[in-house]
C-alpha cells in the first residue's frame, strides 16, 4: 500500500530555525506569531474544528500528532504494511495565506530542507512533497529547481486555498519548473484564510463541518482552471494532483466541463480535445476522506465514469480525525491494486517492492 | 430525389442564409462566398434549430496561445446550444464525426434548387 496523505509534523516552528537566515529567522525568534511561540507564521481559517482536527490516539507523549516518527511507524507504517508514504507536512502549504510573499518563499523553503534533512534519512518508506509559496510563483520555481530534483522529493506541494485558480497564468513560472523538473503539481485542502479570500462561492460557510464538506469547491476551480488555461498542452506531462478535495463532484464537473466547451471550444482555440480527455491523463485525486452514501454502488458507479480505477490515489489522512483505513477501502475489489499503490508508483515514479523492503535509504 | 425551389440566388448574399419548409422539412440555404450549401435545420446534438442561429468565422487551431480569427462566413453556430459546424459539409468542429444533414444544391437559371 501507498499511502499518499501522511502529515508529519514539526513539536515547534523553532524547529526552522537552523534552516533560516536573518531577516526572517529574527522574525521567527522575537516577531509576532499567531499562537503561542510555536507557533507557525500563517493566517488561520475563521472556522475552528471544536476537537481539534488530530486523531485523539496519535497524540505522542511529546508534541503535537505527526511530529513523532516512532509513533507514525508503530500506528501507520508497519502495522499496514505501507510500501511508500508520502509526507505532505502539515502547517507548511499555510505559507499560501501570507502577504508577503518572500516571508513566504522563505518559510516553505526552510520546511523543505527540514523535512529533507530530518525526515526523509528516518525511514526509506519516506518520501517528501516540496511545498512552495503560489504567491511568489519566481519564488517557487526557483524552489522548485533548486530542491525538486532530490530523489526523496516526489511532487511540489501548494494549499487549495489559492488568490486565483491554479491555470491562471500567474502561476505560468511554477508550471514551467515543474514540468522542467517533471514532478507532479499537488494541491492540497487547506490555506483558507488571508490572502486567500475566496474559500467558497458564495460567502463564508458558518460552522466547522459545513465548511470541511464545502471546501471541495476549491478543487472544482483549480480543475477547471487548469485544463481550460492549456496546461496541459503547453507541458504534455504534466499532473495536477488533488489531495483530500473529494471525489464524487469530479464526474458532474468534467460533463458540465465539456459540455460547455463543445459550445465555445472558440474561447479556447489551444485546447485540442475534451476536458474529460485531459483529466483522464494528467489529473489524480487522493481517496481520502471518501464519500459515504447509503448504498456504495452509488458511489462506485460515478467513479466508474471517471475511470477511478486510473485516476484514484489512496490517502489515509494520518494523523487527522477523517483518517481512512486502508483495510477498510469502499471501492471496488479489482480496482484496489491500481488504487492503493499501482497508480502511485507510476505517478510518482516509485519503484515497487515488498512492504517493510530495506533499500537504502534516499536521503 | 426531387428539386425544389429555394430562392433566387440574387436574394441571397455572401454571408446570408435562410429557412425554407422543402415538402415538409426545414432547411437552412446558406451563401458562402458566391457558393450554395444547404443542411437541415436540425441539429444533431439535440435536434435544435440548427440553420437559425448566426453565420460566423471562429478562432482558428493554431499550435500557441493567440487568438487567429478566421473562416468567416464558413461557419453556422446553432441557435440553441451553440455547437459550431462546417457550412460546406455539416461537420461538427468539435467532432467531425457527428454531422449535420446536408443536401445537394443546384443553381440553374439564377434559381436556387435543393435536391431531397
Amino acid at each position: 500500500m501507498i499511502d499518499c496523505d501522511v502529515h508529519n509534523s514539526w513539536a515547534s516552528s523553532r524547529a526552522l530555525l537552523p534552516y533560516l537566515g536573518p531577516p526572517f529567522r529574527d522574525a521567527l525568534i522575537r516577531g509576532e506569531l499567531p499562537g503561542g511561540r510555536d507557533s507557525f507564521p500563517h493566517a488561520h481559517r475563521p472556522w475552528l474544528h471544536p476537537e481539534g482536527f488530530m486523531r485523539a490516539d496519535a497524540v505522542p507523549t511529546d508534541g503535537p500528532p505527526g511530529s513523532d516518527y516512532e509513533l507514525l511507524r508503530r500506528q501507520l507504517l508497519d502495522p499496514y504494511e505501507v510500501e511508500y508514504a508520502i509526507l505532505t507536512g502539515d502547517e507548511a502549504i499555510e505559507v499560501s495565506t501570507l502577504a508577503n510573499p518572500h516571508l513566504a518563499s522563505t518559510l516553505a523553503r526552510a520546511a523543505n530542507d527540514w523535512t529533507v534533512a530530518e525526515w526523509l534519512p528516518k525511514d526509506p518508506r519516506l518520501r517528501g512533497s516540496l511545498v512552495v509559496a503560489p504567491q511568489d510563483p519566481v519564488g517557487a520555481a526557483a524552489e522548485i529547481r533548486r530542491l525538486g530534483g532530490h530523489p526523496g522529493i516526489v511532487q511540489v506541494l501548494v494549499s487549495s486555498g489559492a488568490q486565483r485558480p491554479y491555470g491562471d497564468p500567474f502561476y505560468a513560472p511554477i508550471w514551467d519548473a515543474v514540468a522542467e523538473v517533471g514532478l507532479p503539481f499537488a494541491v492540497h485542502l487547506g490555506g483558507q484564510g488571508g490572502v486567500n479570500v475566496n474559500p467558497t462561492g458564495c460567502g463564508p460557510p458558518t460552522f466547522f463541518w459545513e465548511t470541511h464538506a464545502l471546501l471541495c469547491e476549491t478543487g472544482m476551480g483549480h480543475v477547471a482552471s487548469v485544463i481550460a488555461q492549456g496546461v496541459f498542452e503547453r507541458h504534455p506531462n504534466a499532473h495536477l494532483v488533488l489531495i483530500e478535495c473529494g471525489i464524487a463532484w469530479l464526474p458532474a464537473l468534467l460533463w458540465r466541463l465539456d459540455a460547455d466547451y463543445k459550445a465555445l471550444r472558440k474561447e479556447t482555440p489551444w485546447l485540442r480535445r475534451l476536458p474529460s480527455e485531459y483529466a483522464a491523463d494528467h489529473i489524480r485525486l487522493t481517496t481520502q476522506p471518501l464519500e459515504q452514501p447509503p448504498d456504495e454502488r452509488h458511489l462506485w458507479a460515478v467513479l466508474e465514469a471517471i475511470g477511478g480505477e486510473r485516476t484514484l490515489l489512496f490517502a489515509s489522512d494520518y494523523p487527522h480525525w477523517d483518517f481512512d483505513d486502508p483495510n477498510d477501502l469502499r471501492i471496488p475489489r479489482e480496482w484496489h491494486e491500481r488504487v492503493l499503490a499501482g497508480n502511485a508508483r507510476e505517478l510518482y515514479g516509485l519503484p515497487a517492492r515488498s512492504a517493510r523492503g530495506h533499500e537504502a535509504g534516499v536521503a | 430525389m426531387t428539386r425544389y425551389f429555394a430562392c433566387r440566388s440574387r436574394d441571397l448574399s455572401p454571408g446570408e442564409s435562410l429557412v425554407r419548409n422543402l415538402d415538409g422539412v426545414s432547411v437552412g440555404v446558406f451563401n458562402v462566398a458566391g457558393r450554395f450549401f444547404a443542411l437541415q435545420n436540425r441539429c444533431p446534438h439535440r435536434g435544435g434549430a440548427l440553420c437559425q442561429g448566426p453565420v460566423t468565422g471562429t478562432t482558428l487551431p493554431t499550435g500557441d496561445f493567440r487568438y487567429v480569427y478566421g473562416r468567416e462566413g464558413e461557419i453556422v453556430r446553432c441557435a440553441w446550444h451553440g455547437w459550431e459546424f462546417e457550412i460546406a459539409t455539416g461537420r461538427s468542429l468539435i467532432d467531425p464525426s457527428i454531422r449535420a444533414r446536408t443536401f445537394p444544391v443546384e443553381v440553374d437559371a439564377g434559381d436556387v434548387y435543393v435536391v431531397i
